[in-house]
């Protein structure tokens, strides 16, 4: 008899606690029925056990059946968007090392073997976890998000006029557009996350000496908290596009209010605190790539003081005339 | 090239899946307990693996189609399940259901024969 028992903790100590003790019994019970068919009044024997459990079939298949859930990790719903995240996420990945790679190798171009062998370090770790967060991700949404996953399902109420139009070539936007800018977005903020030091102007002096910041460090943690901000707008908005798929008012209206979120947000980060290397000229100067009072320090003075200006200025024509391309596009028939 | 029986097993699979569900509730305006249901069954020529029974029995508790009570009294404890009234109102649904799609598939099936008979 203890081959029932261990039958029944196999099958058991798979499920849910709050269930275990009463399918526990359950089962005992229906085997010991079963046994007893078998059997006729006679004494049971090891055979008969045997046969009766081999009927029951494998304790995994029965314990899957008895708990009924899921066997998987991220179900169909979310797939296809899984599928593509971890595209998006494993690109940007690897190009951002690829870039790191580069980067160094210009710096210190003496030392190419360790960035190489650190290369191919960042490739062998980097990848899988990206891979594994991407993943975990998703499983965890797909846990919890059964709410979500029914909402997500309009294909049940469905019908015919609902039917897209067959993309029209010019109001279509290319799938690769929207992914090329999430990859461009995600190799932004790794940047500026990781590599502020090297953002400003490099001086050679015998090699690669030092960089001239165009941030302020002091107030970096602030503006990269921003410049995250800005560019996570920047990809919920391709990820609109990617949804969409076409350009239409609604797209265009979304895509305008997003703009003026992110509009807002960049003047508040350039115009909110010290954005900008106060001592940018000063350093420049010590440095020894201009001189003071010559024609060439006044140019580089009035672009750098200009330049808030200039790229609000090409910021805000950039975001208008994506708009207006995009309601052009959504207007041709 | 695979066996016709092959096919054939395949396809019966997935045709009793949905019957077995009919076949339990069928049985349950008395109480049952899970070896009793296998037999009842089998003497009606409807196999169910006791492996796909048992754990259908409790899932069909679960969305209230029955319900359970365990009975302590006889030699062994067993626990017995009986259609609630939801599944007695699910259950004369599915009969009328049922008998739609058989009607509808010898209609189906015989159409095949009644063309080479000509039209009438």
């Amino acid at each position: 008899m203890e081959m029932i028992d261990r039958y029944i903790y196999a099958v058991t100590q798979k499920l849910p606690q709050s269930q275990r003790k009463d399918i526990a019994e359950e089962l005992r019970s229906l085997i010991e029925d079963m046994l007893e068919e078998r059997v006729q009044g006679e004494n049971v024997t090891v055979n008969d056990v045997e046969e009766v459990l081999m009927e029951l079939g494998n304790p995994r298949q029965l314990a899957q059946k008895y708990k009924g859930t899921k066997n998987y990790l991220i179900g169909p719903e979310l797939f296809d968007s899984y599928m593509l995240v971890l595209k998006i996420v494993l690109i940007s990945t690897a190009i951002a090392i690829s870039i790191t790679f580069i980067i160094k190798t210009i710096i210190n171009p003496v030392t190419i073997l360790d960035h190489f062998v650190e290369l191919i370090v960042a490739f062998v770790t980097a990848l899988p976890a990206a891979f594994g967060w991407t993943t975990f991700g998703f499983a965890i949404a797909d846990h919890f998000g059964d709410i979500k996953a029914k909402d997500l399902e309009i294909g049940t109420e469905w019908k015919p006029s609902d039917l897209a139009p067959i993309p029209d070539e010019k109001r279509q936007i290319k799938y690769c557009e929207p992914i090329v800018s999430i990859t461009f977005y995600t190799l932004l903020i790794i940047m500026f996350v990781f590599s502020n030091e090297y953002l400003g102007v490099w001086i050679f002096q015998d090699g690669f000496s030092d960089v001239v910041p165009f941030l302020n460090n002091e107030t970096y943690t602030t503006s990269l908290l921003f410049l995250i901000l800005i560019m996570g707008i920047g990809i919920t908005k391709e990820c609109l596009k990617l949804i969409y798929g076409k350009w239409t008012y609604k797209l265009v209206t979304y895509i305008a209010i997003v703009n003026v979120i992110s509009t807002i947000a960049v003047l508040f980060m350039i115009n909110g605190n010290a954005f900008w290397n106060p001592d940018f000229l000063l350093e420049l100067t010590q440095a020894g790539v201009i001189t003071e009072n010559s024609d060439g320090y006044r140019t580089v003075s009035m672009i750098w003081n200009q330049s808030t200006l200039w790229i609000l200025v090409l910021l805000v024509v950039g975001l208008i005339w994506e708009l207006i391309d995009g309601l052009i596009k959504a207007n041709k028939k | 090239m695979k066996d016709a029986n092959e096919y054939l097993d395949k396809l019966l699979q997935e045709l009793r899946r949905g019957t077995i569900t009919i076949s339990v509730l069928s049985q349950l305006s008395e109480p049952q307990y899970g070896y009793s249901l296998v037999t009842m069954l089998e003497e009606k020529g409807i196999h169910v693996e006791p492996g796909t029974l048992y754990p259908l029995l409790r899932r069909l508790e679960k969305q209230g189609l029955l319900e359970s009570k365990w009975d302590t009294e006889e030699t062994r404890p067993r626990k017995y399940y009986l259609l609630s009234e939801t599944g007695k109102e699910v259950y004369e649904l599915l009969i009328v259901e049922w008998q739609q799609i058989v009607e509808s598939m010898s209609n189906v099936i015989d159409s095949k024969g009644g063309k080479k008979d000509g039209d009438d």
